[in-house]
């Protein structure tokens, strides 16, 4: 019952949110002071769905008309939603179900009216119109969802609907169709206000719908390009843009409009996977043989990729974004979404529901593999080598053009292994062109100098001597591949391979070493890369292409792989980054032209006087301020001790759980306790010190180099204390108790039981961690002194590390990359040391090891 | 918990006789040191939280030390509208449950694996991730390496990288190494495989230790800023606490901030009237916010963690 009320607070939550106010508007003043008057003004979701005019003051702003909002997917919406509501208390079966897809479309009329709200108010072109949306905007659609997860959860305890686990699937793998078809509506609208436009003819002529199949594909408006297709907007495009000037107090933001172009030339990765995605999981789910667990896979990962492109928040970059421009159209107020994305998004999670309850209404919850078990080595093999000959003839090489002696990259071109095939080189390549259309090499050059012709011979060659590689690691794979399929000496796939590896290594090398320097560089593409690891995975997979199972060593490291190679991408890939140090490196040159300069950045750290006076600064700043809290690492133990004599259990769990909190607080935040109680004349230390006298004028406690250090321990102290304590405690809980009733005993009162028994019981901890701390000495973080770092304390403040960041990163143009990471170096390698020094001290002194 | 209960024992044990006079004013000085501490580090907290409540006019004067006065929200009201605030609020929510989620399940499976005998080159592969913790490339290699593998300006700069992470792997590793390895025979027994041996046998033995990862990495993530800093030049995936940051080292754009988000009925009353200092306040408030909501509740998970984590210095 109590459930059945909930449904009714989330209905009645988002019915009431209507009338509050959810959108502010505001209006340029360049629209007249008078209507300008009538402004700030909220709105709320009520006044924009059902009567604009009444609403919005259109009748003096008839620009504000053009807010063309789908009020019926709020009005729609709002009554699935209540029929939603209602369905569950018809006592039949199936109302639940159907009350829970009502309540899912009812979700996505929800969510795309408020994308569009959001989306207008954010319009720069219209200045003028809504802005700065309120919370209550968002509140509908969060309170449909609540609706939809009281629902589910309701579900849980109610009676099945008893459909078999293949109906289920099938049932799955028709809404994966009709996912796939949903690409087919439209995603977007383009409307264009006929204010904007010379006639309203030209306005109509601009409008349209794409769907979003054609924004996978790129085919994205572009508004200029439309236009001049349309031969409209003559004056915008030439620039004249008077006739605009109302509507935008800059024009640089409508001339952009006319300019976006798209952003995704390929084609939008993210739903073309999605679609691939989703035929093959309403394919597999036809196929009774196959396993239950494939389709839903196949579907669930369809379901992350369209929803990704749908909410546009989990791209990977803005390049990815989902018709990203389309979205900047909407934003810019000429445009609006429609609700067939959410649809589309809604429709692929319930196919992915459904293959859910197909696997969990199946008796037999185990994978069951569909190839057989003796192929199954060999069927890996095969599939890797086969995409691995894909790659061959996907673009495999690139070439950068630059003119002789100049660094920037004028024109970059791939070639593909299908093109080197027939040995038919691209006009491209042979006779480059800049973004222009202006050839890069001259038909006629001076002496010695490079011209057309001898570069289009260059690059011929080179092009022949990879289209020469391309056939022998084409025939090296398809022979291995023939190979496997004959049951062959599983000896020959392996070197067949491993030979096709060596091809493609060769023809990666052929292109990088002989594009001659003037020219520019060459390298392998991503395609080419890929295709070595699956070479290499195709021979080792073939080693076992007799045996029923990859043997468990082999198997086992394979599920390391991922990790291992995130391990060095991440950990010892930077570890390159250290050939800096030896050169002058400058951003956007290529490596090899980098000034090599030796050990000159080591020997200026002693040598030039500016960069040596720094480093002992901040050496000194960092012994110094890591060596107070070093010499005070006693304090957590002493706390822990003395927070063990306290009796009353109550107190000490307070004391335990307060002091700890501090530690779970970022730098910034101590920083703002710091500018709150430190304030000059404001904060209540110096209320303080005033008041007892202490001083007699407000001091500048943070803006002062005066005790740094001091006021740095201070704070790591108070950030850590409690923190360090916890372990000390434990050590004491694991102190045997026997000793201090042993102690009794003998008379030793509480002073002689910690001095003898509490103390030395922790004294290995301690140990361990100066130890530790002692080799963390160079290490001190930076967080801490950049949040209190400021110009009057920079230069007692200034620790190793955070040197190095103000140095590189932070100054912009600087020339000191290579020092920082020199310093880096040093200081690693400072640190190793010390670290091992300290394992050795430990192994010598206690015959244990700290690491 | 486990601290509490042995300490109480212990307790019973040592303190039943009388106190002579000399535990007495031990215990009075004790009790009150500890209490100061305490203080000192709950008052802070509270400072802050009576600065934001309380009359801006009068926080300006300095004039709220250690009670609020004519108490208003209009702060907190005010600062979700400033812009980015929300974004950054999703971006922090983001990559705190998304990091979180990675690093743990990465950390959890991993940690599985390297106690597997029979792996292929089982001690190099373990010794190679376990190395990294005691040595770092340096920040601009780091960043170097960061910028080309084009995690610049993108979202999964925080979360991808921290899939590995040798200090839970470890921790992990050792907790696995506990458990009773017949549960996991009889399962393999069974028929099943790693993974699956993984998912039901191991994963439900493993959740303390897991739960403790969670909180550690969850607090990291909501915590950092510098990375924002370093790693988000143009300005996109900004996070509360870097935004923060922010606020408190560039006072002037704060303050032209402030005026652009005023009210212009709340422009009339000086009491909730914006400042920069206020809106800085505020935000810090709300940064710390979460914290506070879920630190008492897993506060014991701490404990717990870092005895495990003691094991392994």
């Amino acid at each position: 019952m109590k459930k059945k009320g909930l449904i009714f607070l989330a209905l009645a939550v988002a019915i009431a949110t209507l009338f509050l106010p959810a959108v502010k508007v505001y209006v340029h003043s360049q629209l007249g002071a008078e209507t300008a008057a009538l402004y700030p003004q909220t709105v709320s979701l009520w006044d924009m769905a059902v009567r604009p005019a009444a609403g919005l003051p259109v009748d003096s702003i008839p620009a504000l008309g053009l807010i063309r909002l789908d009020g019926w997917m709020l009005l729609t919406g709002l009554a699935l939603m209540a029929v939603g509501a209602a369905l569950p208390f018809i006592r039949k079966r199936g109302c639940m179900h159907a009350s829970l897809a009502v309540t899912c479309a009812a979700l996505g009329l929800l969510a795309t009216f408020t994308l569009q709200v959001v989306n207008v108010s954010g319009s720069l072109l219209f200045t003028m119109l809504l802005d700065e949306v309120q919370v209550f905007a968002y509140i509908p659609a969060v309170a449909c969802l609540a609706q939809l997860v009281v629902l589910a959860v309701w579900m849980k305890g109610g009676e099945s609907l008893d459909v078999n686990d293949m109906a289920w699937r099938r049932l799955g793998g028709v809404l994966a169709v009709l996912a796939a078809l949903c690409m087919l509506l439209p995603g977007h609208v383009v409307s264009v206000p006929d204010t904007v436009t010379a006639s309203p003819a030209d306005a109509a002529a601009m409008n349209g719908t794409l769907s979003i199949l054609q924004e996978m594909t790129g085919n994205e408006p572009n508004l200029a390009a439309l236009a001049k297709g349309e031969g409209v907007f003559a004056d915008v495009l030439t620039g004249d843009l008077a006739a605009l000037e109302p509507y935008s107090a800059d024009a640089n933001n409508i001339r952009g409009i006319f300019t976006i172009t798209t952003s995704t030339a390929s084609m939008n990765a993210y739903l073309v996977g999605a679609l691939a995605l989703l035929l093959l999981s309403a394919l597999l789910a036809f196929l009774p043989r196959v396993d239950r667990w494939f389709p839903l896979v196949c579907g669930a990962l369809a379901l992350v990729l369209v929803g990704a492109s749908v909410t546009g928040m989990l791209t990977v970059s803005d390049a990815d974004m989902f018709s990203t421009a389309t979205r900047q159209l909407c934003k810019l107020g000429v445009g609006r979404i429609t609700a067939f994305p959410a649809l589309m998004l809604l429709v692929c999670l319930g196919s992915v529901m459904c293959g859910v309850l197909g696997v969990r209404a199946a008796n037999e919850p185990y994978f069951v593999n569909p190839i057989p078990q003796r192929s199954r080595m060999r069927a890996a093999a095969l599939f890797l080598a086969a995409a691995a000959l894909i790659m061959v003839l996907l673009p495999g090489a690139s070439f950068s053009f630059t003119k002789p002696g100049k660094n920037k990259v004028l024109s970059t071109v791939s070639m593909s292994g299908w093109q080197a095939m027939v040995f038919k080189t691209p006009e491209d390549i042979l006779s480059p062109k800049d973004n222009k259309g202006k050839p890069i090499y001259a038909e006629e050059a001076g002496e010695g100098e490079l011209n057309a012709h001898s570069a289009a011979d260059t690059m011929g060659g080179i092009t022949r001597a990879y289209g020469v590689t391309v056939w022998a690691a084409l025939l090296l794979i398809v022979l291995g591949v023939a190979m496997l399929l004959r049951h062959a000496d599983k000896r020959w796939p392996i070197l067949l391979f491993l030979a096709a590896f060596a091809m493609r290594m060769g023809s990666w090398l052929i292109v990088s070493l002989q594009m001659p320097k003037v020219m520019g560089s060459a390298s392998g593409t991503l395609y080419l890369y890929i295709s070595l690891p699956l070479l290499v995975f195709a021979a080792f997979f073939s080693n076992f292409a007799h045996m029923e199972e990859l043997p468990k060593k082999y198997k086992l490291f394979l599920m390391m792989l991922p990790f291992l190679l995130a391990v060095f991408l991440f950990s010892y890939l930077p570890l390159y980054g250290w050939s800096y140090a030896f050169y002058n490196y400058k951003f956007g040159i290529p490596m090899s032209e980098q000034e090599f300069v030796g050990l000159k950045w080591f020997t200026e750290m002693f040598t030039n006087q500016g960069h040596r006076d720094n480093i002992v600064r901040v050496l000194k700043n960092t012994f110094g301020m890591s060596g107070l809290n070093l010499v005070t690492s006693w304090l957590p133990m002493v706390f822990a001790i003395f927070l063990n004599e306290i009796t009353h259990v109550r107190f000490k769990k307070c004391v335990q759980v307060f002091t700890t909190l501090p530690n779970f607080i970022s730098w910034a935040l101590v920083f703002s306790f710091a500018m709150a109680l430190f304030a000059m004349d404001t904060g209540i230390f110096s209320k303080f010190m005033l008041a007892v006298g202490a001083i007699d004028e407000p001091v500048a406690w943070l803006n002062s180099s005066e005790h740094i250090w001091l006021k740095m321990w201070g704070w790591s102290t108070w950030k850590g204390l409690g923190w360090g304590a916890i372990m000390y405690l434990a050590a004491i809980a694991g102190i045997d108790q026997e000793l201090y009733e042993a102690a009794k005993v003998d008379g030793a009162n509480r002073w002689k039981q910690m001095r003898y028994i509490t103390l030395p019981g922790l004294l290995p901890t301690f140990f361990v961690l100066l130890m530790l701390s002692i080799s963390n000495i160079l290490n001190n973080g930076m967080e801490q002194y950049m949040v209190f770092q400021n110009s009057m304390n920079k230069n007692t403040i200034e620790v190793l590390d955070l040197y190095v960041y103000n140095i590189t990163i932070a100054s912009k143009g600087t020339t000191l990359y290579s020092f920082g990471t020199a310093i880096g170096i040093l200081k690693t390698l400072v640190s190793v040391t010390l670290l091992f020094s300290a394992n050795f001290a430990s192994k010598k002194l206690r015959g244990e090891s700290i690491m | 918990m486990l601290l509490a209960k042995e300490n109480k024992k212990q307790v019973r044990h040592r303190n039943r006789p009388k106190l002579s006079r000399g535990d007495i004013a031990f215990n009075i000085v004790n009790y009150t040191v500890f209490a100061l501490i305490t203080l000192a580090c709950v008052f802070p907290f509270y400072y802050l939280f009576i600065n934001t409540i309380s009359s801006n006019e009068l926080v300006r004067l300095g004039k709220i030390q250690l009670w609020p006065r004519e108490i208003h929200f209009e702060n907190y009201v005010q600062v979700m509208k400033i812009d980015g605030i929300m974004d950054a609020l999703l971006v922090s929510v983001a990559r705190t449950v998304l990091g979180t989620l990675w690093t743990v399940a990465g950390s959890a499976f991993l940690g599985y694996l390297v106690t597997k005998q029979e792996m292929w080159l089982r001690k190099v592969w373990y010794r190679l991730i376990v190395i990294t913790m005691y040595f770092s490339a340096g920040l601009i290699p780091w960043y170097m390496n960061l910028r080309t593998l084009g995690f610049l300006d993108n979202f999964w700069v925080y979360v991808i990288p921290g899939l590995v992470s040798p200090y839970n792997v470890i921790l992990v590793k050792t907790f696995i190494e506990g458990l009773p390895p017949s549960l996991e025979e009889s399962a393999t027994l069974d028929g099943a495989g790693y993974t699956r041996v993984f998912a039901s046998v191991i994963m439900p033995l493993i959740t303390p230790i897991l739960a403790t990862l969670c909180i550690f990495c969850a607090v990291g993530q909501w915590n950092s800023f510098t990375d924002t800093m370093m790693l988000m030049p143009s300005g996109k995936y900004y996070t509360l606490q870097f935004l923060l940051y922010k606020y408190q080292h560039e006072a002037q754009s704060l303050a032209a901030l402030v005026r652009t988000t005023q009210d212009a009925n709340a422009m009339a009353n000086l009491a909730t009237k914006q400042t920069s200092l206020s809106v800085q306040m505020t935000v810090a408030m709300v940064v710390t916010l979460p914290i506070l909501l879920v630190y008492p509740y897993f506060q014991r998970y701490f404990v717990k963690g870092i005895m495990i984590g003691a094991v392994k210095g």
